[in-house]
């Protein structure tokens, strides 16, 4: 019986935030496995910033941060061209011509990652879903209605090398994306092991205490 | 260090506060792994105060800052993705660790006499935590902190005659906006330090009535320990295990806890289309929504809160030992859970189709299951009187009751 109420209880509190998570998820998103290496990740961000910062920014990513994803100083001088090392990543067109043109100033995107579900392959399934519809207009399952134009010309590369290509780029801006809206991910990842190491030879250590000092009273 | 203890202890009673309610402060020897989950409370009440001040150093309650503030708080702040996530998970572990707390005292009947005012004061901080909560998740200032503070201050508008006037009063203008941040944030601070107290007075009835136990009837002296170091270490194994589960979500699943709308920052003008609250408050939301009138769901939510406080008056049976003895009672208790969860889940929902019906018949059970209380447990108590209590129960109740009285004796 109290077995039943233990699982009843920790799988019962379980449900609360999994049902939030559950309570929107209407399309259904790629199911890709991504490759979050560095290499992966500065190509997403050489990508980023030839499409995605025409129009967006990406204001808490600073260029100085490129260095910690492997990027060298002269490559860092590149990419900034005339812009600070210190500033933020700001995209080439005016908020005020981004509202004319589109009828809105294209969100930032340093947190889209972590503002949408499924984050990194939200970015990827969206960025997938356009295509041309049989009056010849380019539309997008996943976000009907969106006011971005198909940014990389998915809808139109149809042949199969193109097209894989172009995924490949895809792949990379996601998990470009993904590190820009958690920076200290991997630092978090990496403490966060032995930190839990640590609590387990701490606890079993104490489980043992426990018991020793609990014998006395048989 | 012995002159300067006695001459503390001439001015302070410190060596016989420390021998009489730490070291050896009688505590019954049968108190099981569920007894632990109240030293848990405290453990997280110290973690989010602590986590808590070294993010306000960071953090701007203004509401053009607020949101960039956290996010310098996660990016730049020295370990303070850290301290951030420690807090936010924390939320979710104080009231895990709450829940469980009060499920323990429900299923064994611990609100009864003499512990009343330990349920009552348990209630007043229930209700604090849920205050403070509530306010602390308005302050990273996202679109599901602004719109949740948005319809929850709304409620107040049910109050008879005055309803628009006390919702403008609570947020200090029409709408949520710098006024409500930073009443919250100064709030949210205060919150805290108004639980400490609390939590002393509940810890002060604690150490007059003394811990319940599993069995239900106070023990005799032979039956209690030493709380050091039988349940130091007891508590110290239970919080080792506790800290595992906490850090993994602090470490390796953060978000799981935030919803995904909240990373993008207020938007006065644009309502997000599903405002889910956390998930603590998820059942009591349902109640809510499931009562079609404003006045009637307000009144029912707020009963379904403080209802705890009526069990003392509503569980009428001298049976010892809660449901482990009862089984009408324990039958109540299942049911009383998994409707709970029923109900967390219709609040997490879209209220549309069947889920309106699932969420009224589950609000239904829920007060019926109260209302149920005091028929049944005297209809249980008749039964199991009749039929005799089972033989553990008896030959527990005359031992131990013939051991004080050999104890007072001995004392006249």
């Amino acid at each position: 019986m109290r077995y039943i109420l233990t699982s009843l209880l920790f799988s019962g509190l379980l449900c609360f935030p999994l049902a939030n998570a559950w309570a929107s998820s209407d399309a259904p998103l790629a199911d890709i496995d991504f490759d979050r290496s560095s290499e992966s990740i500065k190509r997403g961000a050489y990508a980023a910033k030839n499409t995605c910062m025409i129009c967006h920014n990406l204001k808490y990513i600073k260029y100085l941060n490129l260095l910690e994803i492997d990027f060298t100083q002269s490559e860092v001088d590149t990419f900034r061209g005339k812009a600070a090392f210190d500033s933020p990543i700001k995209s080439s067109t005016s908020p005020e011509v981004a509202q004319k043109l589109f009828g809105m100033v294209p969100p930032d995107l340093s947190l889209m990652a972590k503002a949408r579900r499924g984050g990194a392959r939200y970015i990827y399934t969206l960025l997938t879903s356009y295509q041309v519809n049989n009056e010849g207009v380019v539309e997008n399952h996943l976000f009907p209605g969106i006011k971005m134009p198909d940014p990389l010309t998915y809808a139109y590369r149809t042949d199969e090398a193109r097209q894989k290509e172009l995924k490949q780029t895809i792949q990379d801006v996601a998990v470009f994306l993904e590190w820009a809206a958690d920076p200290r991910a991997g630092e978090r990842r990496h403490l966060g092991m032995y930190v839990i190491g640590y609590l387990i030879v701490l606890t079993f250590l104490f489980y043992l205490l426990k018991r020793k000092i609990w014998s006395r009273l048989d | 260090m012995s002159k300067l203890m006695s001459w503390v202890d001439a001015r302070f009673p410190l060596s016989k506060f420390i021998k009489e309610d730490l070291t050896d402060y009688p505590t019954p020897r049968n108190l099981s792994y569920w007894w632990n989950f109240g030293f848990l409370a405290g453990f997280v009440l110290v973690l989010q105060i602590i986590s808590g001040i070294f993010l306000a150093m960071h953090y701007k309650a203004d509401a053009s800052l607020a949101f960039d503030s956290v996010e310098h708080i996660m990016r730049e702040v020295n370990y303070g993705w850290l301290i951030r996530y420690v807090h936010s998970t924390g939320a979710s572990a104080f009231f895990a660790v709450i829940f469980i707390h009060m499920a323990r005292t429900l299923y064994y009947g611990s609100y009864r006499a003499p512990r009343e005012l330990m349920w009552w004061t348990g209630q007043g901080l229930l209700l604090l935590l849920m205050a403070t909560a509530f306010m602390g998740y308005l302050l990273p200032w996202g679109q599901m902190s602004y719109w949740g503070a948005q319809v929850i201050t709304n409620l107040f508008r049910a109050t008879p005659f005055i309803g628009d006037e006390v919702v403008v009063w609570l947020r200090g203008g029409f709408s949520i906006g710098d006024a409500t941040l930073t009443r919250f944030f100064a709030l949210h601070y205060l919150f805290p330090f108004l639980i400490v107290a609390v939590v002393l007075i509940h810890l002060v009835a604690l150490h007059s009535v003394k811990s319940s136990n599993p069995s239900g009837i106070n023990l005799a002296e032979k039956d209690n320990i030493p709380f050091h170091p039988y349940f130091t270490a007891k508590d110290f194994y239970g919080l080792g295990v506790f800290l595992i589960i906490f850090c993994y979500f602090v470490f390796f699943m953060p978000q799981f806890f935030i919803e995904a709308d909240n990373n993008i920052p207020a938007n006065p003008l644009k309502t997000p289309t599903h405002i889910v609250p956390e998930w603590y408050f998820l059942p009591f939301y349902a109640i809510l929504r499931s009562i079609p009138d404003l006045l009637g769901g307000v009144i029912a939510m707020g009963l379904s809160v403080m209802i705890f406080a009526a069990m003392p008056f509503l569980d009428r049976s001298s049976i010892p030992g809660g449901a482990r003895y009862r089984p009408f009672y324990r039958v109540l208790f299942y049911v009383f859970v998994i409707d709970v969860i029923v109900l967390g889940y219709v609040g997490a929902k879209p209220p549309t189709g069947v889920l309106v019906v699932v969420g009224q018949v589950s609000t239904f059970i829920y007060f019926g299951l109260f209302a149920l209380l005091p028929f049944l447990s005297i209809k249980e108590d008749k039964w199991l009187r009749k039929r005799g209590l089972p033989a553990e129960v008896d030959v527990l109740i005359k031992s131990e009751s013939e051991e004080i009285e050999k104890k007072a004796k001995k004392n006249t």
